[in-house]
């Protein structure tokens, strides 16, 4: 028999990690997690170092939208535990498997409000599925193994392990299990084959269908099942913001993005559908608006992994409890093909009569909408394209060809400003085969900004687009729209100053490559010099600060509220 | 909807922590617990958690299948007492 090694739970740490498959550790040193640093210098994974912890949360987070795997992030106790809360709660919401390790002041300190000492199993409870705190180092090899089961498993989302220093140092012979055994968590639900009979039965005799499908459907790697039913019964597909990418947007059959700022004629296809597909969605309250008059004329099927999730928002005609992909793989076989001739060609009018378009609103300065188009021409609907939050993020929902699941990466459910650059940074780790660009507008630049020094110094040629009106773009809008244009506190940019900082010169500072286009006729030529160079590169660009995104459904209004202009 | 008493009857993993995940969850909804009653079971390793919520019943409804999501719940059934008031 082979003698089992004693070594400090440290060092068992990286084993674990290694076991459960990690190929990159975000993280940030700090006094609560020297020993696992120390024990750093053996690990087979790469290490990258954020500037800030909430960075490098975001980062494991992009890692992991755009990969599929987990990503996992290691800081220290205290202030580096709460900052990595605005990331962990990012990745709950829009359901990211993640595993996040921090420092804890050695048990024996634990209440007495000692240096750097945050309860963060406490704090971190409602923004994770699970928080461990480790007591013993031998518990850790196990703990690792079922935090990476826990976080993948059912709706995936991030768990926090917390390990108190002293835990660190300890020895240990404890190994990493073969098998993870949870005694209550068992979240694999498999439809009854009454179930598929039923959806297979709905989905034949419906007139009018549509296919809604969320990040659930691109969580379950289910893209290729779902465009083969699409395709099969011809029925057209709309998609949340999540889940953009779920299917080819070249395809006829999509309708785009439904929701408050979706196109009308996926919204129109919704209010006027006799069956609705509903795959891996939430119906959150940005898709469905007021929720006594959504898809009125619609049978639902709502197909989820999370039993709390079906019945939540919309009683449902059959709710299916399973893995999105294996029920639609299997109600495949059972659907008959079909065409729908009328009910398509009256979608293909709403595309004809209400595309998604602008004005420019004064001429020689840049429409925001022109900025995403060009990148979106340079980059032909194959590169990842990471947004932050606010105007931005739907303009590049709405002007980017959206071909493949993974690519499009954006804070969906908690809407979090400073997402973009860190997580394009993930991304681009994940996926060096593929160009990778951020979106942002320039408050949510400014919030993470640090991070480009470290793509500059992990030589990742992400492109970084910083739209900049000068404003907080979406909340000006709605002040514009609904609070009589009092644009409070909502104007970055002072009267008769230049715009500070000068972002420009930031990127430089950072080490990055930067071009600022103020002239519409260089956009396109700039963005295409950008996105094909070899290293980190940001583009200003000024945009008109008036423009606004539309179409909108205003906040509990009903689709026949949407607004054009 | 009218506000009922909703009784939630816990069984989970006799662990630190878990306590604090059950309540948080039905505390995190702004809802007031009107009782709580946690003991052993014959199994030391699981606890039962009896919880006398006041709210509104959907709502109530849902807190039990979130409460099934949580790794160290094994089972919770739910019933309505009576109606507040």
């Amino acid at each position: 028999m082979k003698t089992i090694r004693e070594r400090t739970g440290a060092v068992a740490l990286v084993e674990a990690l290694e076991k459960a498959g990690t190929e990159v550790l975000f993280g940030y040193p700090g006094g609560a997690v020297i020993d696992i640093f120390d024990s750093l210098k053996d690990a087979k994974f790469r290490f990258v170092l954020g500037r800030h912890e909430q960075g490098c949360a975001h980062m494991a987070d992009g890692y992991a939208r755009s990969s599929g795997k987990v990503g996992v992030c290691l800081v220290t106790s205290g202030p580096g535990a709460t900052n990595v809360v605005t990331g962990l709660g990012t990745a709950y919401l829009d359901g990211v498997p993640m595993v996040m390790i921090t420092g804890q002041v050695p048990l024996a300190q634990i209440g007495t409000d000692a240096f750097q000492e945050a309860d963060m199993s406490g704090i971190s409870r409602a923004v994770t599925k699970h928080s461990f705190l480790v007591q013993s180092a031998d518990e850790i090899p196990e703990t690792v193994a079922q935090a990476f089961y826990i976080a993948t498993h059912g709706k995936p989302g991030p768990v926090v392990i917390d390990i108190p220093k002293n835990c660190q140092q300890a020895l240990t012979k404890a190994q990493y299990p073969e098998r993870v055994n949870l005694r209550a968590y068992h979240p694999e639900y498999t439809a009854r084959p009454q179930q598929i009979a039923r959806f297979a039965k709905l989905l034949n005799e419906a007139k009018r269908p549509v296919i809604y499908a969320g990040g659930g459907a691109i969580a379950a790697f289910a893209s290729g099942d779902l465009t083969a039913l699409a395709r099969k019964a011809q029925i057209p597909v709309a998609t949340t913001l999540m889940g953009l990418g779920a299917f080819d947007q070249r395809d006829p059959l999509s309708l785009g993005m439904a929701g408050m700022h979706g196109a009308p004629c996926a919204n129109y296809a919704i209010d006027e559908a006799d069956l609705i597909v509903a795959m891996g969605v939430r119906f959150s309250d940005r898709v469905t608006g007021k929720i006594s008059k959504y898809a009125k004329k619609a049978k639902i099927v709502h197909i989820d992994c999370n039993p709390a999730e079906v019945d939540k928002n919309v009683t449902v005609h059959l709710g299916i409890v399973a893995d999105v992909r294996d029920v639609i793989a299997n109600v495949n076989s059972r659907v008959k093909a079909n065409e729908h001739p009328e009910w398509l060609a009256r979608i293909a009018q709403w595309k004809q009569d209400y595309p998604i378009s602008y004005q420019p609103l004064h001429p020689g300065v840049i429409m925001p909408q022109q900025a995403i188009e060009a990148i979106n021409k340079v980059s032909d609907g194959e590169a990842i394209v990471v947004t932050d939050v606010g105007q931005q993020q739907m303009w590049a929902a709405q002007y980017v060809t959206h071909r493949h699941p993974r690519r499009f990466l954006t804070s969906g459910g908690m809407g979090t400003m400073g997402f973009g650059i860190p997580a394009a940074i993930g991304a681009a780790l994940a996926r060096p085969d593929l160009k990778t660009i951020a979106i942002c507008g320039d408050g949510g630049a400014q919030m993470t900004f640090e991070e480009v020094v470290v793509a500059v110094l992990e030589k990742l040629p992400i492109t970084i687009v910083v739209i900049n009106n000068g404003c907080l773009g979406m909340v000006r809008q709605w002040q514009e729209l609904f609070y009589k244009k009092n644009y409070s506190h909502t104007i970055l940019k002072e009267k008769g100053l230049p715009y500070l900082p000068d972002f420009v010169k930031l990127a430089k500072a950072h080490g990055a490559a930067a071009y600022r286009v103020i002239d519409p006729a260089k956009l396109e030529s700039t963005m295409k010099k950008a996105i094909n160079a070899k290293r980190t590169t940001l583009v200003e660009v000024i945009v008109d600060p008036d423009a606004n995104v539309y179409p909108m459904i205003p906040g509990g209004k009903s689709v026949k509220e949407m607004i054009f202009k | 909807m009218n506000e009922t008493i909703q009784r939630f009857d816990c069984f989970v993993e006799n662990k630190p922590g878990v306590l604090a995940r059950v309540i948080g969850l039905i505390s995190g909804r702004g809802y007031n617990i009107q009782a709580l009653n946690v003991g052993p079971t014959e199994d030391g390793t699981v606890s039962r958690m009896r919880i006398d919520v006041l709210g509104n019943e959907k709502v109530l409804n849902q807190v039990i299948l979130q409460l099934r999501n949580q790794v160290n719940v094994i089972e919770v059934t739910g019933r309505k007492r009576r109606s507040a008031r």
